[in-house]
């Protein structure tokens, strides 16, 4: 079993790796940091009704209970395999992606990184971000939230198994949420 | 006001002055003109399945709360409190018996009626409550499970108001057993923009697809537009674009959601229902359009509807220079649960805010709301005229002003009924 803090300290290495190809635009890099089976999900978040009878309990304002998320009746905004996330890197690097044509400027933040459970080899994580985006001829933008991960660690290498994006706003008032979170 | 709408908007509608989509005198006129005597789409009633059960909505900026009475009939009402104007429900969706102002909690039933006020009972003399409920919608009909709402109580109906283009909409609806069901709540999407550029979007244009969209449509798509694509005007406003594809078509090149990804990556399961679904089209549609494809349909002033990426979209009107875009995924009732989850992704993966195509669209316009807000450009109205002379002849099959989809007389026919609105109350 890995020491603690030498695992806290790999998996933050990852991340900040990880965000460092995707602010260099390195985005066929970034998909070998992906499992193939990987399941990247962003769930749409609502203004939910508060119930009446939870009144008093911590399930009352739950952040659960605002999202529609994969396996709900509801419409998550992304839910996507390698195949979406490859349409995605491959449309940056074409001339006609015209959205982000010239290449929008990032900068990620990650922190709070908080390693969950350690499952032989499947760590739970989670870490905050703020997402700088600036794209050109439009206002410039901070996206935050919380990335929910699954990552499959192997003394050498770490792969991304599972991606939930929990983001802090129900309204979407941002130009896209179309970005590698 | 200072507005000379054939400045605007010339007689046949192939010049269109910027202003029609920055100028605030302009969108004063429009809420009169257009949003308080149309009828505007609200909500589905796969969404309101139970009395109690309630939605929020919009009509302009409006607010309104769709809701299935105890009487198990569809009210709408404002959500503005009669007391001192406060939304009265807070939440997107759910169930209740009453809202609950927060101020001085006045409550309201779910039809609108004014139950309670707290405060009566200190008082001499109570206030007459029957006058004071929310504002109801006056005009409420529903053609296909969609339900509409109007402000103006002489409105036609909505079957007149809809007209021809009945005719393209069940081409999509009438294909399924149980009808469609909406997922979940709209993805709402606030772009720097004019409402009526996504609306014209999705109302006919289909010719921007292999310019803006080139780094994900393949070729293929679009030979398949420009060699069976058509773009039909049933009633000026409306529109609907399509493909009408061989007799000899395939199945799998046919059947609606197949185009999506959910369809692409779906497996077995949903791609042998959505087969099913298409052998039945015959049978339901006629033989005409089952071989129909949707492209785009647009509903004046302000519904689109996706057919391959299926979606309802509304565009909601905050200011000339804003729209609030909510989309719905919508999938066949009668689908296995499993494959519904499947199917929304038809919308999620390229529509809505996520979306890998429509991006490029919002970010058009975007950049069109900047082009159309400049100075000095007056005298360089934008140019609507792309097949202005061309023949349109009436087609046996089909309703309605039947074109190719490079012709925009969709748009002209939009700003002509658009005109005559704003005339209407200049
Ligand atoms: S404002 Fe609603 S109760 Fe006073
Ligand atoms: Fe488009």
């Amino acid at each position: 079993m890995t020491n603690p803090i030498e695992l806290q300290y790999q998996v933050e290495q990852f991340y900040f790796h990880e965000a460092e190809l995707l602010d260099n635009r390195q985005y066929l890099e970034w998909l070998k940091l992906l499992d193939p089976d990987i399941q990247y999900v962003l769930p749409s978040r609502i203004n939910a009704q508060v119930e009446n009878r939870l009144r008093g309990s911590q399930s009352m304002i739950a952040v659960d209970a605002e999202l529609e998320d994969k396996d709900s009746e509801g419409c998550p905004l992304r839910e996507e395999n390698i195949a979406h996330l490859t349409v995605r890197a491959d449309r940056a690097y074409k001339v006609n992606s015209w959205a982000e044509h010239p290449p929008p400027r990032t900068r990620r933040l990650i922190s709070n990184v908080r390693i969950k459970a350690d499952n032989q080899g499947l760590l739970t994580c989670r870490n905050n971000f703020l997402l700088h985006y600036c794209r050109p001829g439009s206002r410039n933008f901070v996206y935050s939230g919380e990335r929910q991960d699954c990552l499959s660690f192997n003394s050498d290498t770490i792969n991304i198994r599972r991606r939930r994006i929990i983001l802090d706003y129900a309204d979407v008032n941002y130009p896209t949420v179309g970005l590698f979170f | 006001m200072n507005v000379t709408l054939s400045h605007l908007v010339n007689d046949d509608a192939s010049l269109i002055s910027r202003r029609c989509w920055t100028d605030p005198q302009v969108y004063a006129l429009e809420k009169k003109g257009i949003f308080a005597r149309s009828w505007l789409y609200l909500a589905h009633e796969s969404q309101l399945p139970e009395p109690g059960d309630f939605v929020q909505a919009y009509m302009c900026e409006t607010p309104i709360i769709v809701a299935r009475g105890m009487d198990r009939a569809i009210h709408a009402s404002i959500n503005s409190c009669t007391h001192r104007g406060l939304p009265v429900c807070r939440s997107d969706h759910g169930n209740t018996k009453r809202f609950i102002c927060p101020y001085h909690n006045w409550s309201y039933s779910v039809e609108g009626q004014l139950m309670t006020i707290p405060q009566e009972r200190e008082l001499q003399h109570q206030p007459d409550k029957t006058q004071l409920g929310l504002k109801a919608v006056p005009r409420l009909d529903n053609y296909q499970g969609m339900i509409f709402g109007s402000f103006d109580e002489s409105i036609e109906s909505l079957d007149e108001y809809l007209g021809d283009m009945k005719f393209y909409l069940d081409a999509f609806f009438e294909r399924f057993d149980g009808g469609i069901e909406i997922m979940g709540s709209p993805h709402r999407w606030l772009i720097d923009a004019n409402w009526k550029l996504p609306m014209e979007n999705q109302l006919g244009d289909v010719n921007h697809g292999p310019y803006l969209h080139a780094a994900v449509i393949p070729p293929e798509a679009n030979e398949e537009i420009l060699r069976c694509g058509y773009s039909a005007v049933p009633k000026a406003g409306h529109g609907a674009t399509f493909r009408l594809m061989d007799e000899s078509t395939p199945w799998e090149q046919l059947a609606w959601g197949m185009e999506g990804m959910g369809g692409i990556l779906g497996g077995t399961e949903v791609q042998e229902y959505l087969r099913e679904t298409q052998a039945k089209a015959v049978e339901r549609v006629g033989p005409i359009r089952a071989r129909m494809k949707g492209l785009t349909y647009g509903i004046y002033p302000n519904l689109s509807f996706l057919w391959s990426n299926t979606s309802f979209k509304v565009s909601h009107p905050r200011g000339p220079d804003k729209v609030e875009y909510w989309s719905w995924a919508a999938v066949p009732a009668d689908a296995p649960a499993a494959v519904k989850r499947v199917l929304r992704t038809n919308y999620s993966s390229f529509f809505g805010p996520g979306g890998i195509l429509e991006q490029e669209d919002s970010e058009s316009w975007m950049q069109q709301y900047l082009g159309a807000n400049i100075d000095f450009a007056e005298d360089r109205p934008f140019y609507y005229g792309l097949g202005l002379h061309d023949e349109i002849k009436p087609d046996p099959d089909l309703p309605g002003a039947v074109s190719i989809t490079a012709n925009e007389h969709y748009a002209r026919a939009f700003f002509t009924r658009w005109r005559k609105q704003l005339e209407a109350v200049a």
